[in-house]
């Protein structure tokens, strides 16, 4: 589903990214972790064409970013984002962010885009939310109309930037089952997070990155119990406690 | 090119040392009566809070020009005699820029958060305590920028004592242009002075804004 | 001990001068709203040139910032005034300075590039305190950027800034009081015209404070009355 071979980016002389090599399948979920500043945010936004790169290459379902027949918005109707600040629309209601993406992009009609909008209010468990506004929402119930917001353009793959860490601990929880349920239904997902027992629970794969490189790469059981590099372990003695 | 600045630089120079004084004399003045101001401006005293908010709001819809020709009128009368152009001057200064001092300190005061007062509680400090190492400094670094550049506007208002005959730097300028017709270099060097001094004070305000981000 | 000063509030209504004021009042509120047009265009576009991907749009219009924020409006009306016909060579100076009501034309533009260059200010924070994730959220969703700015950005910032230019809307009646410098025969000038006509001018500009005082309520009044018409959803800060 993503292939990404031998990608570098910089900021001016800065490197950002160092030759990320990652292949991830359809249905998987691979989890991103590592140091504030390592690269994590620009690995996605690479990803879903908000950023630019220098070198290398990135293909989601076929399509080649660096192919300049690519059609950049059409491409990202094909993945869905999360942000860690929700950065929902402060002057709509759940509902109005929702739908806005599928009336303008998809052209669908109002009703259409509502009526499925409800469904997935539905999903993540907020549906009586509909026409609050941000401000009047909790930040877990927030999150999950962006989380509502992405899903409503039927992507093939949702990437989440630190989704919760901006949350209290009892609405982590309502997030985190929302993407629990996400995983299960055979979503393709990519997802920062330091939140170990998510990853635990549903990565097929976890990713260590540091300074800009893949260091550790595992499944579940292997990369915690024996990191190979000591940057890993002592990361991992942190977040785990 | 610079004729008529140069021919008359001692005088145009003078009327900038006017504007300098004026400007030091309101802000000596402005920045105390502010932070009365701006305390009474937080006060639970329901007799200080209104009188004070009242005066606030008074003389912040009136224009500074009008500020200066009322107390130039009203002071001979509550005086009883008449009052020299700077005198005058210098207390419309005190009284209008005081308000706006006052408002940047109750802005400052309430950006600090309950939390951050109770945190100070929490680890046992005293009311005067908390007030001296926790309210104080993080409302003081939040409102000096804002200081800084209130009194920026505070020295290029200084200016419209122009008119109440005080022989300040614009008077001096537009004097000298009567007499030699060089509107463009004289009102031009006027400008150019404000600018450099006010873009090097502004460049030094956003140090400080800078700092405060970077101090999280 | 006061002089022995006898008030004479009549010269507030009396035969001329009530006259005088009800014209200063007019002239005071053509300035702002023309002078509003002005600065709300230009800052508008000078403001977005501040925040725009083009380093020397970026440049002319900081530039354009410093300068006018950084002299005294008095500073300008004089040069504009004075030396502005200048610049146009001998030839033109003489048929500009002929010109009826040329102090009040030049007043209006100079106060319209004065604020101006702070409604640029207001325009270019209102947009960066948006996050840069705000606007990936919009275009992850698929957006263009034309329809980004359309229903996000825009939107957004301008919840942002209303407020911030209603401060500033009112500023403007009160700067344009410094156009009396100049002898436009605004509301201050009408004041001090009194005064010297019947040395009244304790009475004459208490009234002229009264009179901006008036104003600045019917404009706060005003403002209020149009944003709950509007209804602006979601608007940020009271
Ligand atoms: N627009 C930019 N210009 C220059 N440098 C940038 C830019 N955006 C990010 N960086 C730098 O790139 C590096 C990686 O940033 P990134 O946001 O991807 O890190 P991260 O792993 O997501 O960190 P965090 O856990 O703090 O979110 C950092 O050193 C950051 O300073
Ligand atoms: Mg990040």
């Amino acid at each position: 589903m993503i292939q990404i071979r031998n990608m570098s980016k910089w900021y001016g002389n800065f490197q950002v990214l160092k030759d990320i090599n990652e292949e991830i399948k359809e249905g998987q979920t691979v989890v991103v972790c590592g140091p504030s500043g390592s690269g994590k945010s620009t690995l996605l936004r690479c990803i879903n064409a908000l950023e630019p790169f220098q070198k290398g290459e990135i293909i989601v379902d076929g399509q080649s970013l660096t192919d300049p027949k690519t059609n950049k918005y059409e491409f990202r109707t094909e993945i869905g984002m999360v942000f860690q600040r929700f950065e929902l629309y402060p002057h709509m209601t759940a509902l109005q962010n929702i739908t806005l993406a599928p009336m303008k992009v998809r052209k669908k009609s109002r009703k259409e885009a509502e009526e499925h909008a409800m469904r997935l209010l539905e999903r993540v468990g907020i549906p009586e939310k509909a026409h609050e506004y941000p401000a009047n929402l909790s930040g877990g119930q927030q999150q999950r109309v962006a989380i509502a917001r992405s899903l409503a353009m039927e992507p093939k793959i949702m990437m989440f930037d630190e989704p919760t860490s901006a949350l209290d601990p009892e609405m982590i929880k309502e997030v985190l089952e929302v993407m629990t349920g996400l995983c299960k239904g055979g979503m393709t997902m990519i997802v920062v997070t330091h939140e170990m027992g998510f990853a635990r629970e549903v990565a097929d794969e976890i990713i260590f990155m540091d300074e800009g490189s893949i260091i550790e790469r595992g499944t579940d059981i292997s990369f915690f119990q024996n990191p190979k590099s000591p940057r890993t372990k002592d990361f991992l003695d942190k977040i785990l406690i | 090119m610079f004729d008529a600045v140069i021919n008359n630089i001692s005088y145009l120079m003078g009327g900038y040392w006017v504007t300098i004084k004026l400007a030091f004399f309101a802000l000596a003045g402005g920045i105390p009566l502010g932070i009365l101001v701006g305390l009474g401006r937080i006060s639970h005293n329901k007799w200080v809070y209104y009188p004070v908010t009242l005066y606030v709001n008074v003389i912040r819809n009136i224009p500074l020009i009008l500020v200066i020709f009322w107390f130039y009128f009203v002071m001979p009368i509550i005086i009883g005699s008449p009052l020299d152009p700077f005198p005058s001057a210098v207390i419309s200064f005190i009284i209008f820029e005081a308000t706006y001092f006052g408002e940047i300190i109750r802005a400052g005061y309430q950006s600090v958060s309950k939390g951050q007062i109770e945190a100070g509680y929490s680890t046992g400090l005293t009311y005067i305590q908390t007030t001296r190492y926790i309210l104080i400094p993080i409302a003081l670094r939040r409102m000096l920028p804002s200081m800084i550049t209130q009194s920026i506007v505070t020295y290029q208002d200084t200016c419209l004592a122009f008119v109440i005959g005080l022989p300040e730097f614009v008077r001096r300028a537009t004097i000298v242009d009567t007499l030699e017709v060089r509107s463009i270099q004289l009102f031009g060097f006027v400008a150019i002075i404000f600018l450099i001094t006010c873009y090097i004070a502004s460049t030094i305000s956003r140090r400080f804004e800078i700092k405060e981000q970077e101090g999280g | 001990m006061g002089l022995a000063y006898e008030f004479d509030w009549s010269v507030l209504w009396r035969n001329p001068y009530g006259m005088y004021l009800v014209q200063g009042i007019w002239v005071t509120i053509k300035m702002g709203l023309i002078g509003w047009a002005i600065a709300l265009f230009l800052g508008v576009i000078i403001g977005t040139m501040r925040i725009s991907p083009w380093r020397w749009l970026r440049f002319l219009g900081g530039a354009y910032v410093e300068l006018f924020r950084n002299i005294p409006f008095l500073v300008q009306l004089f040069f504009w005034y004075y030396a502005g016909p200048m610049l146009f060579g001998a030839s033109l100076e003489k048929s500009i300075n002929s010109i009826i009501g040329l102090n009040y034309y030049v007043a209006i533009i100079a106060l319209g590039m004065y604020t101006a260059s702070r409604v640029a200010e207001h325009t270019r924070a209102g947009f960066s305190s948006i996050s840069r994730d705000h606007y990936n959220a919009a275009l992850s969703t698929g957006l263009n950027h034309p329809q980004m700015y359309r229903y996000v950005i825009i939107p957004y910032a301008l919840r942002i800034i209303i407020p911030t230019l209603t401060t500033e809307f009112l500023t403007i009646f009160k700067n344009s009081s410094i156009a009396m410098t100049i002898g436009v025969l605004e509301t201050t000038f009408m004041s001090y015209k009194i005064d010297s006509e019947t040395f009244h001018g304790l009475e004459s500009t208490t009234g002229a404070c009264l009179i901006y005082l008036a104003l600045g309520l019917a404009v706060v009044g005003l403002m209020g009355i149009l944003e709950s018409r509007l209804k602006i959803p979601g608007m940020i800060g009271r």
